[in-house]
């Protein structure tokens, strides 16, 4: 049970890092911490 | 494993789902633009970020209580087991909101709300690029459907543009470049916010799930932002008990703003980015609406600016008009559910799951209350009680009678857009 919920586990964080669309809210939002330090 | 496309959907099921979607983004429009005035009633020199704060203390706790009330948590967890990647997603989709809610404090310091506003609400120009780009819609749409989204976006947003400068808020001149960037930057941030939004709900999850874990990211990360603005806890504590007698008001907007987006996320689940998105931005109009009637904010000044004010709602409507004429086809839904099993294949998720949520039923039916339930409503009444106990009348002399008809308004919008979503799709 244990084991079978932890290779789901592995297969969502695979699947999340095969996603395509990761990308793009991850730069923006660190672009925007980025901007923020420099605004202040 | 789920790996099989999903069957087709009843075409009449779809219209009728696209249609509540549109009138759940005018909702929005009507709620978002009313979470400004509790805001309004605040005069003491608190910092923005503060203010953001308290705002989202406001919106965590509706956002736990309105699922329990609604839904019951159950089914929040039921959803996450469904598809646990969508937490990650809401998360992130909260820290974007929190950060993009800071960076337009800092554009309003900078160029004022006349500039910083039009400039950031191109967030819905944005989601409407993602959604034809990641998600496939408007595409198979035909020209006019595509003229009349993007041609009602533009509309809109030149109507924002001179509601903009009719405002009465101005900044200092001195950083411009630094507000022009913070604004167009808030934009970019709010625009691909969107992204995990259609994610969600292409995948079937419930909206009321979705705000709840995208509440954990939002309130993290403004509490991030707040303790490094503030200089450490004890310095943030020291503003809070300092803000006492506002902190409820402040908190109200965050309730009312969570209603609009609430509204806003079911508008983006049934009509897509492309139509929901620029819907819920009349928001600006309701937000005018209350500064002139209730708070008297363009009284005694010119001709011109009325003239202004006018011809800026009438693009503003015209502009959301267009786009509520140019729901999805067939075709276009065909390419939404090819997005959807996409989406399904990548995670894993079930098919039937996800062709529940498109539909906008919901797989387990029940919605029995769990101690768990009781207790969230439980505190956020306490915590509001506490707050409205500790909090003084507002100083800012305002028109009552005007108060109460748009607070009818907007509660009758609450109540026939709700009960629809309540018939249609049992909150789904």
């Amino acid at each position: 049970m244990h084991n079978e919920q932890e290779n789901q586990t592995q297969r969502w964080w695979a699947a999340m890092l095969r996603d395509p669309h990761w990308w793009v809210p991850v730069i923006v939002l660190v672009a925007g911490l980025i901007m923020l330090q420099w605004i202040r | 494993m789920a790996t099989a496309a999903i069957p087709a959907l009843e075409t009449s099921r779809l219209k009728k789902l696209q249609a509540l979607g549109m009138m759940c983004g005018f909702a929005a429009g009507a709620w978002l633009g009313a979470a400004e005035a509790p805001t309004k009633l605040v005069r003491a020199g608190l910092s923005p970020v503060l203010i953001s704060l308290l705002m989202v203390v406001g919106v965590f706790l509706a956002r736990w209580g309105v699922p329990a009330l609604a839904r019951g948590t159950s089914q929040v967890y039921a959803d996450a087991q469904q598809a646990p990647h969508l937490i990650v997603w809401a998360v992130l989709a909260g820290c974007l909101w929190a950060v993009a809610n800071t960076l337009t404090i800092f554009a309003i310091r900078d160029i004022g709300l006349s500039i910083a506003f039009p400039l950031w609400n191109m967030n819905s120009l944005l989601g409407i690029f993602w959604g034809v780009l990641f998600f496939h819609e408007l595409r198979g749409a035909g020209r006019r459907r595509w003229l009349g989204v993007l041609g009602g976006a533009a509309l809109m947003f030149a109507g924002a543009l001179l509601l903009a400068v009719a405002s009465p808020t101005q900044a200092p001149p001195g950083r411009a470049l630094q507000g022009v960037l913070a604004a167009l930057g808030a934009g970019v941030l709010w625009g691909t916010m969107y992204i995990p939004y259609r994610k969600a709900y292409l995948t079937g999850m419930n909206p009321l799930s979705f705000v709840a874990f995208f509440s954990v990211g939002e309130l993290g990360m403004m509490t991030v932002l707040a303790l490094r603005s503030a200089g450490g806890p004890v310095l943030l504590w020291q503003q809070l008990a300092g803000a006492r007698p506002v902190l409820f008001w402040l908190a109200a907007g965050g309730f009312i703003w969570v209603i609009g987006d609430l509204f806003q996320q079911y508008a983006a689940k049934y009509a897509g980015l492309s139509r929901g998105i620029p819907l819920s931005n009349t928001n600006q109009l309701w937000g005018l609406l209350w500064g002139m009637l209730v708070f008297g904010e363009l009284r005694g000044r010119g001709v011109s600016l009325y003239a202004l004010v006018i011809g800026g709602s009438v693009m503003v409507a015209a502009g959301a008009a267009a786009i509520a004429f140019s729901s999805a086809t067939p075709g276009e839904h065909e390419r939404w559910q090819a997005a959807a099993t996409r989406e399904s294949k990548l995670y894993g998720t079930d098919i039937e799951y996800v062709r529940a949520g498109l539909e906008g039923r919901a797989l387990e039916r029940g919605t029995r209350r769990t101690v768990l339930d009781w207790a969230l409503l439980a505190i956020a009444t306490l915590v509001f009680a506490v707050l409205a106990a500790m909090a003084r009348a507002p100083m800012v002399a305002l028109n009552t009678g005007a108060a109460i008809a748009l607070l009818v308004s907007i509660v009758a919008i609450l109540a026939v857009c709700g009960t629809a979503l309540w018939r249609m799709t049992r909150f789904s």
